[in-house]
């Protein structure tokens, strides 16, 4: 503030042009503590400048710039050292960067030799790996699409024909195979695809030639009587299979393998029998009709059982598969008509010459009922459709026809000599011996070991063959009688006909048919029961007007005959019949066997004689007719009669 | 007939689930011994007839043997049932085919066929029905006249759960088969009391014939009929027209 405020006033109060001014100017605005470029010079100064006199003072510049010099020189000497050292080292950086650089042009050129190589690598390397995915897929694929050498081996088998325990293995592996193969061949493995399947398709055939062989030769060992089926055998069927045409061959063989055991089987049963003949031989029993053909077809049902079982065993393992057209169920009933057809020819001549002995008609109908059993029985266990059921039937239809054949025979021969009807009005003996045959037949008919329905169709063909030609027969030896012996001898006939029916099932409507037409014959006899009476006590002719006589004729008792007197005496006898009607009876009426009918006729003929003498008597008590004092005629009331009758 | 059919289905279903049994053990890369644990499913059938009065359970019987269950509204047989089962005596493998016979008077004809080469023959009669009992003699005369004479006869007296309706007493029922050399037991189809014992003790005793050679197997009809895979010498006689080397 101080100095400003001095030199603010050194310039207002004085000249500035002045250069003695400027210069004190100068000096006194020095500041020389602040100065320290100057303090450090004088520091220096002060070293060397030790006398401050003239000759120093005159010299001090040279001394200076000796001292400059001296310096100078020293400063340059120590920068040669310097310097040379700084060449030296230049030039060892430089030896350095040449030898870098030679390197590193070396190392570019390595570089550029290797690049090559090592991309060639990485190419060849990602090859490898590329390579090696393609080898593990290729043994999947070799894995999963070829068979091994042992598989080939198994496959092909050996020299004696048998069968290696892994064939099947094997053979399924190739199926398996093949199969897969349809799938390569959706994908772009077209080639590869066909030609595995191919292969495969080769392999498969031989392998199923040879198992086919196998099992044929299996099949043909099956004739024993009891076959022994082995897993192995039920495992090869069920593989041929796939293949129907094989499989079918192998079902007939074995089918006739079979066939061969049961018509041997059989011969032996009826031939030799058991051991030491026991059981014995069933031809043994062949005069006993029904024993043997009930042995031979038991042993059959029993064969053919056995023999389904021992077919179900064979095909067991076999399931339902696209390829077989047919359910294995199915498969079991035809190779059954097969085995069992051979038996037909030894059982058929058999049965036909027991059916043609002329075993009589009863035994013939339970042949027949005898053998629709065992067609039923059989044909529960083969088809029915099979050629032993068929063969059953045949002869079944054959017995039958031989029984209604024998039938007709004996109504023929019923017609022929028709018995005139004995004194008693009775049976003849035809009749007699015709319902004992009747009664045989039904009786075996109704202990029918055949189900009920198949009874009924026979039934109406054994009444109509019995029943019709003996009502026929009874006609026609009753066609010389009077009225009402005819009446009486057709009553009893079919009285007893109807009563053997009535013991047995299915008769109702025959019974009825009877029923009817010994009624209408009843109805005869009572009739003229009635009028024997009335003609006995020569009311007759009376009742006879009576019942015809019209007011317009003028009165009854003008007619002749009618006059009172000689119904009087008519009245008498009326009341001697009253007195023992039993007298009055025809006498045929107590030749009727049915109790029934008798006192049925008695019954009936009282009604109507009770009735005509009822008209009688209100007609004499008819003041038209003109009778006097009709009771002296008629004492009795109808009322009256009917009591004494009852 | 309709029973016929449904009963035999069932059978041979029973029968089959057992050969399927069998059948696992097969598959040895050794023949011989595939031979030995058997490639078969049994080594022997025996036939078995069941006969007696009607509705004395025969039926049932068979039903509670092969199936295990008590069939309580079983239909009068018509003619002649069957049923198998596969039993192992000693070790044995054996089919039992059973001929259950209907009882009624009128199929008596029909079902005296079946005695035939029976092996067995078991004779039922009811216990709380004396009739039935009484009749066994009349079917023992039968059985007698028309099977083998080593046809080993069974008498069962069943329906012993009604032992309070008993009309035939055990002890006269065991004298009677003792007199008769009969085996015996009591047995009831419906709680299945001592019908396993009755059918296998059967069995036991037809093997034992066999052991011993009072029963030839060679017979046609002898009620028995033999596999090969079980080795004969144990077994009586002469057995040549076996095909011992069965090639498997
Ligand atoms: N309480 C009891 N009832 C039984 C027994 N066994 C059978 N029954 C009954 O007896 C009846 C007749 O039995 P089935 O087995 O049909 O007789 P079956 O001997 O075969 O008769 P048929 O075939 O006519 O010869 C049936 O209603 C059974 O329920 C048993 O052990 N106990
Ligand atoms: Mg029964």
């Amino acid at each position: 503030m101080a100095e400003k405020e001095t030199s603010d006033l050194l310039s207002s109060g004085s000249q500035p042009n002045n250069p003695l001014s400027r210069k004190l100017n100068k000096i006194l605005e020095t500041r020389l503590d602040n100065d320290k470029e100057m303090l450090e010079a004088l520091k220096s100064l002060s070293t060397f400048f030790n006398e401050n006199n003239l000759r120093t003072r005159r010299n001090l510049r040279s001394d200076i710039e000796r001292r400059s010099l001296a310096i100078n020189e020293e400063f340059v000497e120590s920068f040669r050292v310097v310097k040379e050292q700084l060449d030296s080292v230049y030039a060892d950086v430089k030896a350095v960067n040449e030898c870098c650089q030679d390197m590193s042009s070396r190392l570019k050129a390595a570089k550029d030799q290797t690049q090559d190589l090592i991309s060639q690598t990485t190419t060849l390397q990602a090859e490898s790996q590329k390579l090696q995915l393609r080898s593990q897929v290729a043994d999947a694929f070799l894995a999963k699409f070829q068979l091994k050498q042992e598989e080939i081996q198994i496959l092909r088998g050996t020299r004696d024909g048998s069968l290696h325990p892994e064939f099947f293995s094997a053979l399924a592996r190739v199926k398996q195979i093949h199969n897969d193969c349809k799938v390569l061949l959706r994908t772009n493995h077209q080639t590869a695809g066909l030609e595995i399947m191919e292969s495969m398709a080769l392999h498969q055939e031989s392998a199923y030639e040879r198992l086919y062989r196998w099992t044929q030769s299996e099949c043909r060992l099956l004739s024993g009587d009891s076959p022994d089926i082995s897993n192995k055998l039920c495992q090869a069927v069920e593989a041929i299979q796939d293949r129907p045409v094989l499989f079918r061959y192998t079902l007939d063989e074995f089918g006739t393998a079979r066939r061969t055991a049961i018509v041997r089987g059989f011969i032996d049963a009826l031939t030799r029998g058991g051991p030491g003949g026991t059981p014995r031989p069933i031809e043994l029993h062949s005069h006993d009709p029904l024993r043997y053909v009930g042995d031979m077809l038991a042993w059959l049902h029993q064969a053919v059982a056995s023999e389904k079982e021992h077919v179900q065993t064979l095909l067991k393992k076999c399931k339902q598969t696209a390829l077989m057209l047919t359910a294995v169920q199915d498969h079991v009933l035809d190779v059954l008509n097969h085995v069992t057809e051979g038996v037909c020819r030894p059982l058929k001549v058999r049965l036909e010459q027991v059916v043609v002995s002329e075993p009589g008609s009863v035994v013939l109908y339970k042949l027949a009922n005898l053998m629709k059993f065992y067609q039923g029985t059989i044909g529960n266990i083969i088809q029915s459709s099979s050629a032993l059921v068929c063969t059953i039937e045949e002869i079944q239809t054959l017995c039958l026809r031989m029984f209604f054949n024998t039938l007709s025979i004996n109504a023929g021969r019923l017609l022929e000599k028709v018995e005139l009807p004995p004194a008693d009005l009775g049976p003849t003996t035809a009749l007699t011996q015709s319902l004992q045959l009747l009664r045989d037949v039904l009786s075996s008919h109704d202990s029918s070991i055949v189900p009920l329905d198949a009874r009924k169709t026979d039934f109406a063909q054994i009444l109509s063959s019995i029943v019709d030609p003996l009502l026929q027969m009874c006609s026609v030896s009753a066609s010389r009688l009077n009225t009402v012996d005819m009446a009486t001898y057709m009553i009893n006939c079919m009285y007893l006909i109807q009563n053997t029916l009535a013991l047995y099932e299915f008769t109702d409507q025959r019974l009825e048919m009877l029923q009817a037409q010994i009624d209408a014959h009843v109805d005869t006899l009572l009739s003229e029961q009635a009028a024997f009476i009335l003609n006995r006590t020569d009311l007759a002719h009376v009742y006879g007007i009576v019942q015809q006589h019209n007011p317009a004729q003028g009165p009854l008792s003008d007619i002749h005959g009618l006059d009172a007197i000689t119904i009087k005496s008519a009245m008498a006898r009326f009341d001697n019949y009253l007195a023992s009607p039993d007298s009055y009876t025809l006498p045929q009426c107590s030749l009727l066997l049915s109790s029934k009918i008798r006192e049925s006729v008695k019954k009936h003929s009282i009604e109507l004689i009770c009735h005509a003498y009822k008209q009688m008597y209100k007609s004499l008590f008819d003041e038209s007719n003109n009778y006097t004092e009709p009771h002296t005629i008629v004492p009795r009331t109808p009322e009256q009669v009917q009591k004494l009758l009852a | 007939m309709g029973l016929m059919k449904s009963h035999f289905g069932s059978h041979i279903g029973l029968s089959w689930k057992i050969n399927n049994e069998g059948a696992d053990i097969v598959s040895s890369d050794f023949p011989a011994l595939t031979m030995a644990s058997g490639p078969y499913n049994y080594s022997y059938i025996f036939k078995y007839i069941i006969i007696g009065d009607m509705g004395v359970g025969k039926s049932c019987l068979l039903h509670q043997f092969t199936e295990k269950k008590f069939m309580a509204d079983c239909p009068h047989t018509i003619g002649v049932e069957f049923g198998t089962r596969i039993i192992e005596v000693s070790g044995q493998k054996i089919k039992l085919q059973i001929w259950d016979t209907a009882g009624q008077e009128r199929f008596r004809a029909v079902t005296r066929s079946y005695y035939r080469g029976a092996a067995g023959a078991l004779m039922v009669y009811d216990i709380t029905r004396r009739s039935t009992y009484n009749h066994l003699s009349s079917w023992l005369t039968d059985a007698r006249n028309l099977t083998n004479p080593n046809t080993v006869i069974f008498l069962i007296g069943n329906k012993c759960d009604l032992e309070a309706q008993r009309d035939v007493t055990y002890e006269e029922a065991k004298q009677f088969a003792d007199e008769n050399g009969l085996m015996f037991l009591e047995c009831s189809a419906k709680t299945g009391e001592n019908v396993e014992e009755a059918f296998l003790d059967t069995a036991r005793k037809i093997y034992q014939n066999i052991q011993d050679g009072s029963l030839d197997l060679n017979a046609a009809e002898s009620g028995v009929q033999h596999k090969p895979s079980t080795p004969r010498s144990a077994l009586s006689t002469d057995q040549t027209q076996n095909k011992e080397g069965c090639s498997c």
